[in-house]
Order: C-alpha cells, then structure tokens, then sequence
C-alpha cells in the first residue's frame, strides 16, 4: 500500500497542471475572496469574519474540486490498464482503493495547510495561537472531503463523468453549505439545508477556531469535528462498496 | 504447469466461454489463436485471477486458482493488452514500481531491472519518461514490468498490436530467450505467423471454444487438408480443362487458373507439371499454398482468422 501511495505522490509532484490546480489556484481565489470581504466591514471584528469565512469557505471548495480530481485518476488507471494489471500482482484489491484515499488525505491536508500558511502570512489570520484546534480541523475536513472524492470515482464511468459530476455537485454544495455567501447572508431554509454539505461543518469548525475563539474541549467544536468524521467514513465505505460493485468489473 | 477444465464464463446473456479445457506442461509455450472477440482474453483474464469463472477449474503451478488465488499471482506474469504505464515516470520508476508490488528486496529489484532493460535493448533510455518513448519501447517496457519477479508462468495478451517490426522481433527474441530458459508462456495472437514461429502447441479458438488444438502438425494431419497447387496458363480452353480432370480429378478451376488439391504435394507436384504440359497447356506462373493455421482455422470455421 505504501507503494501505491508513493507512486501517487510522484506522479502528482511531477505534474505541474495538478500542482497549479492544487496550490496555485486556490491561493488566487483565497486572495481575491480576502480582499473583497475584508474590505465589506469596517470593524475589526468584520474584517477578521470576512477574512476567515473567504480562507475557509474557499479553501473547502478548492479541496472538494482536488479530491474529486484524484479520484478521476482511479478511473485513469482503470481506462488505461493499470488496474487490470494491479489485480494481477499480489496486491489485495481493497489496498488499491485505501491506497488512493491515503494519498487524497495527504493532498488533502497539504492543500488545506498552505492555504492557511498563507492566510496567516498575507493577511496575518491568527494560525499560531489556535494550532491544535487548526491541526484537527485540517485533518478532519481533509478526511471528509477526500471521501468525496474517491465516492464520485466509485459511481462514474469515466473521468470525463467524474468531471462533470464534480463540478455540478461541488457547485452546489459550495452555494448551499456557505463557500461563495456566508451563510448568514441567507434565507432560514437555506441555512438548515446547510448542514447537509460537507462545506459547512467545516467551514463552522473554522467559525469557531478564528471568530468565536471556543477551545478545543468546546462540545459545539467537538461536535463539528464528529460530524467531519462521521461524513468521511460514510463516505469511505460507501466508496468501498461501490469500488467492489463497480471498479473492479473489469472486464 | 497449468490445467484448465471446462472453464465457463458468461457476462449478462453473452456466453463468453463454453466449457474451455487444456493443459499446458512446464516450459511450453502455448499459443491461443482466434479472432476478435473469439475468448481468448476472457480466458486469459480468469488465468491471471482477475476476473472469476461461473464454472470450471484452473490450477497454476500446483496451486488452485480459487484456494490460493495469492500464491498463484506470485507465480504468474502477465503481458496486458493495453500499454499499463505511467507515462510522467520513467522507465526506471515504472519498473520500480511493478517490481516493488512482489516484495523483492530493492537491490535485487535494481539488479534485476537493469538485466531486464539490457535484454530489451531500453538501457540507454531508461531514465527518460515513457511518454517520450515510441509504442514499440513501450510494449517492451510493458513486457520487462511482468518479468521482474521471474515467474514461473507468463500470460501474453497480444503483445505486438501496433507496433513496429523492428520492436515485433524483439518482443519475438525475447520470447524465444524465455521459452529456451524453460519459462511456460501463454500467448494469445490472431496472428497466424506468430503462433507458428513462436509456440510448441497451439488451441484454436472461436465463440468461446477451443475448435482444435495440438501441434501445427497435428493440426494439419487431423483436419486431412489438402495442400493446393495454384497454376495459372496463358491458354486453358475448356476443351483442354475436360481433358486434364480426366487425369486429376480434385482440382477447381478460377478463370485462367486451376487448383490442384494435394494430400501430399511434394510427390505430386511434378505428376500435376507433368500432365499440364502433356496436355499442351502453357505455365505462366506457380503458387504452392501450404497449410498453415490461417488455413487450418479457414477449414475447421468457414471464416477467415481476420477481418479483411
């Protein structure tokens, strides 16, 4: 499995587009999302929401459009033959598809990590006095975002389908759950459809780490780091099942 | 080496294969050969334990597929069809890759990559990106991938679609060098030339079953084809066709040109020169078609082996 997942990671870091995709990209949005709600308030605590929700909101979205793109790259290997030839060597079949979730949480958390470095480095957000709430965060929304990806993998076809899924899906999701207008801004009924989007436990996990200052014993914050979870394994199992279903029908 | 038993495999209402069974001893190499869609990769699939058979058993190296479907991997090499590469990784880091999934040790896997890439004449590119190499070097790049953990057994998918003839007889050699090393191979082509150059025995296959298998000489005494004397003239009038099926009677005439058919061409070859020029008919040219397994497979199925 460790095989598997360094060979990902070669093949992501050799690949410019990806990196740009990944890293660069996400960077833009966060900058551009910054300047504009941070200048919407004046006071010093509107600036730091406005900061914090463009930094969270904008950081689950982009994840969500990454992890959906490595697992397009399951059904690569797949159309291109890798697979078929994986299920030839002793390598058990479910250590492909834990193999591909190991490396979407290391993107994942590597993603979420230089986006907020350089929310603290550029717009000085406060990451050091809240670094163990912020680790969990990271690593929670990282799990529950790469479930998603490795889940759309496991019902499309092809890459072209996971694509297109994806962009609908995380779309939406990112209207709804709060990555494009803080929810607040929004009509009741859209507020409590919210929180069947990934984006919006883990954007008010972020709410809280940055806005409300709760620690990390807080049961609110807790409570959202469960939920992360639960969301990630769900989806982590459901990926399982289809994988079995669907992926490995190869012939 | 391997034993198959009356393999069956259905996908939805396709019946893919119908009862498939043959044995192939230690360090033969077997040829399966059909057209298109004939099952030949099915079968080849179910042998690498990638896809599962409604009925019928295999065993690999003394190992049944269904107990110890593990053990049998260890033991089996398998030359897909498709190009399974990773085109941004090199050679090298290909190899490195599939070689590292068999758990060898990484100074031999090192050791045994560059003997590999020296057999397939890729040592001076091995660490460019496969996808700056041509489909020939890719094939090959494709083949070492499976002979890094030295199996005792390699299934061959095809191994020449698309490419070169310079790669073809290498892939060729290279088959050959295993063969004499004593390695049982199983290759599945619906390219006759290649069957007859590279395999001891060879199962026929079409719609799911082998038709006939067995040497290209049993093959040939079995089916009792006849070998064909192709002869066309520059004056064959009817009245002179009349005359010489008196004297040979299992001949066709197309035109200019006559068949003879032939059991045994080489003692009747000038028996049919011979009464052609008693007749007074005048050669312009000699064509001898010997069997071959395109025929063999003309014979047993009624269809040619590809698509003209």
């Amino acid at each position: 499995m460790i095989t598997l997942v360094k060979k990902d990671l070669t093949l992501f870091f050799s690949n410019k587009q990806d990196m740009l995709l990944t890293f660069a990209l996400p960077i833009i949005f966060i900058t551009l999302f910054a300047s504009v709600f941070g200048k919407m308030n004046n006071s010093e605590e509107g600036k730091v929401v406005g900061l914090v929700h463009s930094v969270a909101g904008t950081a689950v979205m982009m994840l969500l459009f990454s992890v959906a793109g490595i697992g397009g790259s399951l059904l690569d290997e797949k159309q291109e033959g890798m697979l078929k030839k994986l299920l030839c060597s002793p390598v058990p079949p479910n250590h492909i598809l834990f193999g591909k979730m190991i490396f979407a949480n290391i993107i994942s958390i590597v993603q979420l990590v230089i986006m907020f470095v350089y929310a603290w480095l550029m717009f000085g957000l406060d990451i050091l006095h809240h670094l163990p709430s912020l680790v969990l965060m990271i690593v929670t929304i990282a799990f529950a975002c790469s479930g998603f990806g490795v889940v759309l993998a496991s019902f499309a076809k092809t890459r072209e389908q996971v694509q297109g899924f994806s962009t609908i899906i995380v779309l939406v999701m990112s209207a709804i759950g709060g990555s494009m207008i803080p929810l607040v801004a929004m009509p009741e009924i859209m507020q409590k459809i919210a929180v069947f989007t990934v984006n919006y436990w883990g954007i008010q996990g972020v709410y809280d780490i940055f806005w409300k200052l709760v620690p990390l014993t807080n049961i609110t914050f807790l409570s959202r780091v469960l939920v992360l979870i639960g969301i990630g394994t769900l989806l982590n199992v459901l990926a399982l099942l289809m994988f079995k279903k669907n992926i490995l029908k190869i012939v | 080496m391997i034993n198959v038993s009356n393999l069956r495999k259905t996908f939805d209402t396709i019946e893919a294969l119908k009862s498939i069974s043959f044995n192939i001893p230690q360090g033969e190499c077997y040829g399966l050969l059909g057209p298109n869609g004939a099952g030949k990769t099915t079968t080849i699939s179910i042998m690498s334990t990638i896809v599962t058979p409604n009925e019928g058993e295999v065993s690999i190296a003394g190992y049944d597929l269904k107990k110890n479907p593990l053990d049998c991997k260890k033991n089996i090499g398998v030359v897909t069809q498709e190009l399974a590469l990773y085109n941004e990784l090199s050679a090298y880091g290909n190899l490195l890759f599939w070689g590292s999934l068999y758990d060898i040790p990484k100074p031999n896997l090192i050791r045994r990559i560059d003997e590999i890439v020296n057999l397939l004449g890729l040592a001076d590119r091995k660490n460019d990106k496969v996808k700056s190499y041509s489909g020939g070097m890719k094939r090959r790049i494709n083949i070492a991938s499976a002979l890094l953990h030295r199996p005792k057994v390699l299934f061959m998918d095809e191994p020449t679609v698309g490419i070169d003839p310079q790669s073809r007889n290498l892939i060729f050699e290279v088959v050959e060098q295993l063969h004499k090393e004593g390695m049982t191979i199983v290759y599945t082509t619906h390219y006759m030339e290649e069957a007859e150059r590279l395999c001891d025995r060879v199962g026929i296959i079409d719609n799911g079953e082998i038709i006939a298998q067995g040497t290209l000489d049993e093959l040939r005494t079995s089916g009792s084809m006849k070998e064909t004397v192709v002869i066309s003239f520059t004056n064959l009038s009817d009245e002179r066709f009349t005359i010489i099926t008196n004297e040979w009677n299992d001949l066709q005439r197309f035109d200019d040109t006559l068949h003879f058919y032939s059991m045994n061409i080489q003692s009747d070859l000038s028996k049919i020169i011979l009464t052609c020029n008693e007749v007074g008919l005048d050669i312009k040219h000699i064509d001898i078609r010997k069997i071959n397994l395109e025929t063999i497979f003309l014979s047993l199925t009624g269809r040619q082996l590809r698509d003209k």
